[in-house]
């Protein structure tokens, strides 16, 4: 077993307790989506405010709702096309509300250049997500590049907690330039790929 | 476009342009690679506006000294 793999089957463990009791209570997963979104606003206050240990604790309460929405809706047989389409849409608010909590830091402590840093960020955080779904609008599937929302999410909490933020804009910020690289490039190819079978 | 010839190249071509799953062993060594660039790097390298110090780079490089 992988080190990564290790690590996601001990997260596997509370949180199967927590998607049983969500299911026992019968909570509608779309509810549990807007809940996280909801703390993940409190999150970003708190990364506002420069306390980033309890940001990184708030973001961890945030996460699992936005983790457990799918299982449960799968559990309580309440899969759906607009459950899918509201968890993609929320989780793009609870991206950009975490961007806009450190750029506000930034910008009170009149750092321009973070406050472009992260602002770069978060623009190519939302296009890496959005060349997925416009991609897959054209093509059977784009999952290609690494940085991912759970990436990101990780590692946000990694910084929060490690108070290594601006190690960890950059990384997200220059692997998420190669993602949607990656994602366009790998469109392009599909499509002329396409192209060239109804040619011949 | 071809991957590179050269094994550092292909390393490097692999690691930005990815298509690995995750929980492989690829997906190990970039973890470990971002955790290490994060870990130790010496905040006053990248001016970050929160941490301040060498970090552990900026401590070995005082001892190897």
């Amino acid at each position: 077993m992988t080190f990564t793999g290790f690590i996601g089957r001990i997260c596997m463990f509370p949180l199967r307790a927590i998607i049983a009791a969500c299911v026992a209570l019968r909570i509608h997963p779309n509810i549990l989506t807007f809940v996280g979104v909801l703390i993940n606003g409190i999150a970003a206050y708190e990364l506002a405010h420069g306390r980033f240990v309890r940001a990184g604790f708030i973001m961890i309460v945030a996460n699992i709702f936005d983790f457990i929405d799918g299982k449960v809706a799968v559990e309580l047989g309440e899969v759906s096309k607009f459950g899918g389409f509201w968890d993609s849409v929320i989780d793009r608010f609870s991206d950009i509300v975490l961007f806009i909590g450190l750029i506000y830091l930034y910008a009170q402590m009149g750092r321009t250049d973070y406050v472009m840093v992260a602002s770069f960020a978060m623009m190519f955080a939302l296009m890496t997500s959005y060349t997925r779904a416009r991609a897959e609008s054209l093509i059977a599937k784009c999952k290609v590049g690494f940085m991912e929302r759970p990436e990101r999410i990780v590692l946000f909490m990694i910084g929060a907690f490690t108070n290594r933020m601006a190690a960890v804009l950059w990384v997200i910020l220059v692997l998420s330039v190669f993602t949607v690289a990656d994602r366009v490039i790998h469109t392009y190819r599909e499509l002329r790929g396409a192209q060239r079978e109804v040619v011949a | 476009m071809k991957n590179p010839a050269t094994l550092p190249g292909r390393v490097l071509w692999n690691a930005f342009f990815w298509t690995y799953e995750r929980a492989t062993w690829q997906y190990d060594v970039m973890v470990i690679a971002i955790l290490a660039f994060v870990w130790l790097t010496p905040p006053d390298w990248l001016n970050d506006p929160m941490a301040h110090g060498r970090g552990p780079i900026g401590w070995l490089l005082d001892h190897l000294r």
